[in-house]
């Protein structure tokens, strides 16, 4: 290899193992940043640091450099916690982080705006309720994903389980992270002592995102995943094994057709014992496979791409020492929530609550989320669970807890009717936090679909399911490349519109509009809304009717996604519905 | 130990001749410089013959004690001591802080100058002098004449409350009055001459014993009579340093004083003549009962003070108005309370009466004008002046209430607009010579003269170091000059930081608390000789930084409470330990 290495790698072998200079770093106390090569460090512990871009134009001219704060996002496989966690993390954000949570589709939470001299007390803290925030970013394997609807117990259960023992033996070891934010001792002889048995010294190439689905549901976005794996239930309920699906990811690069979003392949069936092991093999061939020159193609689905997924099967194998499996067939449904109650074969009760773009904060005259939950978290005697849809579940209830939780849910507006589309939206963080975002997201599609809500009631579709999802940069948080219509930012006030994604996140969408604002992305879905309210088919999805009709193509995989974009119908012609 | 000599630039000398003088005197010993004053000073006495000067034999002493907060009282002690030399007395000023007061039997003649603070408090360096002298036994005057100039301010209740004290005391002690107390409201410049000239005309010698030395100012004031002229700035920048998702403002002002050349040393302080809120002026006009008129408004508005609401000013309406419930409280002493965060509106308002125009002008005061410290160092900005204004905002018996200055500032001044300004020298809050190391206290405006201190020391290129403790609410948005700051430390004349931001954690953390956490390496570099300065809130902030220094010394070097407030009240003696605090 003769290309450089990136500079992320330099910065990780010379990191002494996720050190790098923090420790001073954070003591400095006339800036709220830290250097940049301990910001791509920090990222390895959990956190990013941020700042608030709204605040950037008049910084300067106030002498004041720019406001900083850390996002703290942390690790829970699974996304399941308990009350008194929840409790801990409530107290948390309303004594350091803007009286706000904000859970993500990765299944866990995220602070945002806490500043530097805050950081270690809400660490401390995170520590002390028994959870952490280690490797929720950075080149390692982040938050491990499960099938949140709980209503087949035992299948929940062995997915959970498996998503928690993955997500521990992926952890990096490096004793870094205590030490830094625990002011745990510093294990004597420093960096010689220090193994990382998996990850090695410079980790991994790139993030790596691993998801454990129970069909139907494929709310977990398995195919948007590094790694995944896809519960095979026999007819008692069980698991019996897993399909392995590998080199799914949604980040791109506007501009730069090279980089495309991709759903994974099914690589084989494996026994739940040996699920570990595959996991670790998948693990350590993209740690000497992936591509550390170019941070741009060094996710997992590159190296399928370049080095072909039967190759990669075999070295998996070989590492494994596990022969995989014919994939067993399976079907998902979607890969939506479902609101309300539902009861699972255990007897007991489970809630769904919508909570738009998965942000928990009390609005002045709306709902009182925050305090809401935390009400409920007083007297919750089950655990919540984060769904990869920023939605949550507060589970296993008794029948006889419920009156109580439904006092609270509606003493706090926890529960408002919402449209099919707004239902099933999701929208990253974007403005004003993230450094990335080229366009709002989270502060915008509540207003856009309201928009869209008033042409769907026209048409006599506000309660179809139709997933949408928008982001603020092309990387692809809110897995926007894998929903039925897709809002991606390109600019301020102007995003890509993509189309025809599956509703069951089996197959990615297909560019419709470049570079438009609302109107024009208003005008583009009011036709396609009336033709699929008028000639739609039984029981069709409204990306498979775009398709169908050919107002998009197809999109079959990652190499394709570039190819065949724009209407390739004329767009329709207004019908009397859409006046 | 010799210090490098700076004339002042009112010296009437050109610049070179500044310099060269500068360089001459430069290193001298104290006697050296003592030797050459006298020597001078005789040069004219004695019509060319380079002799040393004799002292007058017939000079009679005075002594001019004064108590002083912000300079002013200091400032008129040095006025009245050069009218006494002129007469031939031979005064010698001293701040009651260091006085010896056992020595005071002595004086024949004593001028007492002394300001009021607060609620009627001292001012806060003389406060264990003013105990001892109040309340001291032993201590006897027989026979000493004497009188006293009171400062105050008439918006508090307690006016001039230190100045009768001591006036009544030293009778009290078997002194005899030669001239009766005045009382001076925030407009004190004519009265203080008045009574100045009416004591030393009571005081002075026989004619006989006056000479024809030049009595000379040697006080350390940057300027003379010229720095005390009203000049008219005009607002080259003004910016609000706090981030627009502050819970507060702190405006940043920069003033021009175009040809007018202004010379300030870092501590002084830069009074501001703004004009009152014309809402406010056509509220109190009508509310006198008179309809609408220009003239009237717009004396009001520049000239008179139409916010303050003192005892005597509700004594005076009553008698013009004649209002019978308002005479009736009056009588029963219940206007006392009522009057406390009230305003002149609110009086108006209450009790209503038809006032003429004369009668309204007659009744309010002249609009003091309010200081503030500078925030700048010539030395580094080269002309003008940079002040730190956070606006006053109050609600008070159901209405805001807002500071006339600094709502000017911040609701009414644009860039461009002219507004007068005066010097007030601060001669107690100096910085040492470069070389010594200076710890600097100050929370929210009080940071403003330590920018003005750190610019300077960047321009003498000083090697002392220099340590600022900052707090305000929150980091995010109250940091003000962060990037300054930064700059500071990198180039290294700032050495160290701490800061304490109230509203970042539930527990409320202030610079007292950083104070405390930094104990030993705090009373290292005192120990080590550095100085200590305090700028800030006078109600509670400095007395919780002081006493939190008296435990730190306490703790540190293991003393019982009174020998560490001993150490402390050494500190502020020998003026290693200053204060500007408002």
């Amino acid at each position: 290899m003769s290309k450089p290495l990136s500079a992320n790698e330099r910065i990780k072998e010379a990191s002494q193992f996720l050190r790098g200079t923090l420790q001073s770093g954070l003591r400095t106390e006339e800036t709220g940043a830290i250097s940049d090569d301990d910001a791509q460090l920090v990222k390895f512990h959990g956190m990013y640091l941020q700042d608030d871009r709204d605040l950037r134009p008049e910084r300067t001219r106030k002498k004041m450099e720019k406001a900083f704060s850390f996002m703290l996002r942390l690790r829970i496989p699974g996304g399941i916690c308990t009350p008194r966690q929840w409790l801990s993390l409530d107290q948390l954000a309303r004594d350091y982080a803007g009286e706000t949570l904000r859970l993500t589709t990765r299944q866990t939470f995220q602070f945002h705006g806490v500043i530097k001299s805050n950081v270690k007390t809400v660490m401390k803290a995170i520590d002390a309720s028994l959870l952490d925030t280690l490797a929720a970013c950075g080149d390692v394997n982040r938050n491990v994903l499960a099938t949140s609807n709980p209503h087949r117990t035992d299948a929940h259960a062995a997915a959970s389980d498996l998503a928690r023992a993955i997500s521990e033996r992926l952890l990096p070891r490096t004793p870094a992270y205590r030490e830094i934010w625990l002011d745990g001792e510093k294990v004597a002889g420093g960096e010689e002592e220090v193994t990382e048995p998996i990850y090695g010294r410079t980790y991994l190439p790139r993030k790596f995102k691993i998801s454990v689905a129970v069909p139907p549901d494929n709310d977990v976005d398995v195919f948007a995943q590094d790694l995944g794996f896809i519960a095979i239930v026999d007819r008692g309920g069980k698991v019996s094994g897993w399909n392995v699906t590998v080199g799914g990811g949604m980040g791109m690069t506007h501009g730069e057709p090279e980089t495309y979003p991709r759903t994974a392949d099914v690589l084989g069936f494996c026994k739940t014992k040996d699920a570990l092991a595959v996991a670790e093999a998948v693990v350590t061939v993209q740690r000497d496979w992936g591509d550390r020159t170019n941070r741009k193609h060094a996710r997992l689905k590159y190296t399928i791409e370049d080095r072909g997924l039967d190759a990669f099967r075999v070295e998996v194998e070989r590492r494994s020492g596990i022969k995989l499996g014919r994939p067993r067939p399976f079907h998902f449904a979607g890969n939506h929530d479902r609101y309300g109650w539902i009861d699972s074969d255990n007897g007991l009760s489970h809630l769904t609550l919508f909570i738009e773009n998965g942000r928990i904060r009390d609005e002045d005259d709306g709902p009182a989320i925050l305090t809401g939950l935390r009400e409920i978290a007083r007297v919750h005697r089950g655990e919540f669970r984060i769904t990869a849809n920023q939605n949550l579940i507060v589970a296993n209830v008794a029948q006889e807890d419920r009156p109580a939780i439904n006092a609270i849910v509606r003493a706090h507006r926890l529960i408002s009717r919402s449209s099919g589309l707004r239902r099933n939206s999701l929208a990253c963080v974007a403005l004003p936090s993230c450094g990335l975002a080229l366009a709002e997201s989270e502060r915008y599609l509540p207003s856009l679909v309201t928009r869209l809500e008033t042409l769907l009631a026209d048409c006599g579709l506000a309660d179809d399911d139709i997933t949408i999802r928008m982001t603020g940069c092309p990387n692809g948080c809110a897995r926007p490349y894998i929903s039925e219509i897709g809002l991606v930012g390109k600019g301020p006030d102007r995003y890509n519109l993509y189309l025809g994604g599956a509703f069951d996140g089996s197959h990615l969408s297909k560019l419709y509009l470049d570079n438009a604002d609302e109107e024009r992305i208003v005008e583009a879905l009011a036709p396609l809304f009336a033709a699929y309210a008028r000639d739609r088919e039984s029981g069709e999805r409204f990306s498979a009717f775009l398709i169908r009709t050919r107002v998009v193509a197809a999109t079959e995989n990652g190499r394709d996604f570039h190819d065949n974009t724009g209407p390739l119908s004329p767009p329709l012609p207004r019908t009397d519905a859409v006046a | 130990m010799s210090r490098p000599v700076h004339l002042p630039r009112s010296a009437p000398f050109g610049e070179e001749e500044r310099a060269s003088l500068d360089s001459i005197l430069a290193g001298k010993s104290a006697t050296q410089l003592a030797w050459l004053s006298g020597f001078l000073a005789g040069l004219d006495a004695d019509a060319g013959r380079a002799l040393p000067a004799p002292v007058p034999v017939a000079a009679e002493p005075l002594t001019i004690l004064f108590a002083s907060e912000s300079g002013n009282t200091e400032r008129l002690a040095h006025d009245a001591a050069a009218q006494a030399r002129k007469l031939g007395l031979k005064p010698v000023v001293t701040d009651l802080a260091d006085a010896d007061l056992s020595t005071l039997a002595q004086a024949r003649r004593l001028l007492v100058i002394a300001s009021t603070w607060g609620e009627g408090e001292p001012p806060a360096r003389a406060a264990r002098n003013y105990k001892e002298l109040m309340e001291g036994e032993g201590l006897r005057l027989d026979g000493v004449r004497f009188s006293v100039l009171a400062l105050g301010d008439s918006a508090y209740v307690e006016f001039c409350a230190i100045g009768k004290a001591l006036d009544a005391r030293l009778e009290a002690l078997g002194g005899i009055r030669v001239a009766d107390r005045v009382d001076c409201d925030l407009d004190f410049d004519t009265p203080a001459l008045e009574w100045t000239k009416q004591v030393l005309d009571r005081l002075k010698p026989a004619p006989a014993a006056a000479t024809n030395v030049v009595p000379v100012d040697f006080g350390a004031r940057s300027g003379g009579d010229a720095a005390r002229a009203r000049l008219s700035a005009s607002a080259t920048a003004l910016i609000n340093l706090n981030s627009s998702r502050s819970t507060k403002q702190t405006f940043h002002l920069e003033l021009d004083f175009d040809a007018s050349g202004l010379a300030y040393e870092p501590g002084d302080a830069l009074e501001l003549f703004a004009p009152n809120d014309p809402e406010l002026v056509r509220s109190v006009i009508k509310a006198a009962g008179l309809g609408t008129d220009e003239a009237l408004a717009e004396t009001l508005r520049t000239e008179r003070d139409v916010t303050t609401l003192s005892l005597p000013l509700a004594e005076r309406y009553a008698a013009i108005v004649e209002h019978a419930g308002l005479r009736r409280m009056i009588a029963r002493q219940e206007i006392r309370g009522w009057i406390e965060g009230r305003q002149l509106l609110d009086l108006l308002e209450a009790f209503r009466g038809r006032l003429e125009a004369a009668q309204l002008i007659e009744l309010t005061r002249p609009l003091p004008p309010r200081a503030y410290s500078i925030a700048s160092s010539l030395e580094e900005i080269g002309s003008g002046a940079h002040l730190l204004v956070a606006p006053v905002r109050y609600e008070s018996h159901g209405r805001w209430r807002a500071g006339v200055a600094s709502t000017h500032v911040a609701d009414r001044m644009k860039v461009g607009d002219r507004i007068d300004v005066r010097l007030r020298a601060n001669r107690h809050f100096r910085l040492p010579d470069p070389a010594t190391d200076i710890i600097m206290i100050g929370p929210g405006t009080g940071i403003a003269p330590f920018r003005a201190f750190v610019q300077e020391r960047r321009a003498a290129g000083a090697t002392g170091r220099a340590w600022l403790f900052f707090g305000d609410r929150q980091y995010t948005h109250d940091f003000l000059y962060q990037l300054e700051w930064q700059q500071a430390l990198r180039d290294g004349f700032l050495s160290r930081i701490d800061l304490a931001f109230s509203r970042d954690t539930p527990e409320k953390v202030y610079v007292q608390h950083r104070l405390w956490e930094r104990r030993r390496e705090v009373v290292d570099w005192l120990d080590g000789g550095a100085h200590l300065y305090l700028c800030g809130d006078a109600k509670q902030m400095a007395k919780d930084v002081r006493a939190t220094l008296v435990r730190a010394i306490a703790d540190v070097k293991s003393l019982g409470a009174d020998a560490a407030e001993a150490a402390v009240a050494d500190l502020e003696k020998e003026c290693r330990f200053l204060q500007d605090i408002y």
